[in-house]
């Protein structure tokens, strides 16, 4: 029987494995998995950043809870890849840079507190967005392991906005600082939720996710509607042109090393050669990615 | 400004001083005690300002207590 876009997830029978779906959602299931999970991996990755040096203790202890939340939430994502036939040891520790599918404002580690909080605020919110779109998912397994994570969620959405607002309500070069970092991030995170005709749409139709791309962004902009309005006029930008969009790995074709709202450092080697790829897509510097990927303990990985 | 944070295991439990924070505010006060004091499954959990604790009496000195 055929269904209309506007008919919930819930409609749609539930499967155990991934076996279950149509070779097309599948794959657009897939690809959007190791989205999240490199996203999450990366996210964790820059709040481990900040646990030292973060401006008060506590927030450098929030940092260190967040990371530990962000790694879990990983893990269990690139578990769910297995299904799908992916080699999960491959995908955790043997990929190069340019093969990540991390948002792109998680390439660059953010220069100052302000533009991690931007991170925690932005990037950290659109990925619970698009989590909890897939809550009813009918692919049970991740359907499954939604609540847990969006608990957790909501203590890093809390100390965004705990943070954000201390910086919107305070001194003026603050205020600004965090506008800066939040206007350089922004039109990154609207165009991550894909374009209209894209595999949102496929995704939403097949009962995965409960909202397309443009559904998503427009739950994204409900979301960070009190921060923006204390940006006021400054506002959020317009949704971007999403034109060199790649659906796949959900980022903007470029020039290697022009990576989205933070300035990639200079005279960096392991930087050109770590984002440097043969189709345009950047991804990570290569210092972060060895530390991702665990590259030192290589000789201790167990079986 | 220092926070005190109390917390119970269960409904009904009598709530216990498990800590302090020091957060600017109290929206930060809340968010840093539920980062930091999460070791435990606590049923609830609550912060108030040091400044705002009023001493009763101290055994070992004179507390004044208001008079007539």
């Amino acid at each position: 029987m055929a269904r209309s876009p506007g008919e919930t997830a819930r409609a749609h029978t539930p499967v155990e494995t991934a076996a279950g779906l149509r070779p097309d959602v599948r794959q657009a299931l897939r690809d959007l998995l190791l989205v999240l999970a490199d996203s999450k991996r990366l996210l964790g990755f820059r709040y481990a950043g900040w646990i030292l040096g973060a401006p008060e203790l506590e927030s450098g202890i929030a940092c260190a809870a967040m990371a530990q939340d962000e790694w879990g939430h990983a893990r269990l994502t690139y578990a769910l890849l297995q299904d799908f036939g992916d080699d999960v040891a491959a995908l955790e520790h043997a990929r190069a840079p340019h093969e990540y599918a991390c948002m792109e404002v998680l390439d660059r580690e953010p220069e100052d507190w302000a533009g991690l909080i931007a991170l925690n605020a932005f990037a950290d919110t659109a990925l619970s967005v698009q989590f909890e779109a897939l809550s009813d998912c009918c692919y049970l397994p991740l359907r499954q392991r939604t609540g847990k994570l969006l608990a957790e969620e909501h203590y890093h959405a809390a100390h965004a906005g705990a943070w954000a607002r201390r910086f919107l309500r305070g001194q003026a070069d603050a205020r600004a600082r965090f506008v800066e970092r939040a206007h350089a991030m922004l039109p990154a995170v609207l165009a991550w939720f894909g374009a209209r005709s894209g595999r949102g749409a496929l995704l939403a139709q097949a009962g995965i996710c409960n909202g397309t791309s443009d559904d998503l962004r427009a739950r994204f902009r409900t979301r960070v509607e009190p921060l923006v309005l204390l940006m006021a006029p400054d506002g959020v930008p317009d949704d971007p042109a999403t034109a060199d969009f790649d659906e796949i790995r959900r980022r903007t074709r470029r020039a290697p090393g022009g990576g989205l709202g933070h300035a990639a450092p200079q005279g960096d080697a392991l930087l050109v050669l770590g984002a440097a790829s043969d189709d345009g897509l950047a991804g990570p510097d290569l210092e972060t990615i060895v530390r991702v990927r665990g590259d030192r303990n290589r000789p201790f990985l167990l079986d | 400004m220092v926070y005190e944070v109390f917390a119970r295991k269960s409904r009904g439990d009598r709530l216990q001083h498990i800590g302090a924070v020091t957060a600017p505010d109290d929206e930060l006060a809340r968010v840093y005690a539920r980062h930091i004091y999460d070791e435990e499954r606590w049923f609830d959990m609550w912060v108030a300002p040091r400044d705002r604790f009023l001493e009763v009496f101290n055994a070992e000195r004179a507390t004044p207590m208001g008079s007539l």
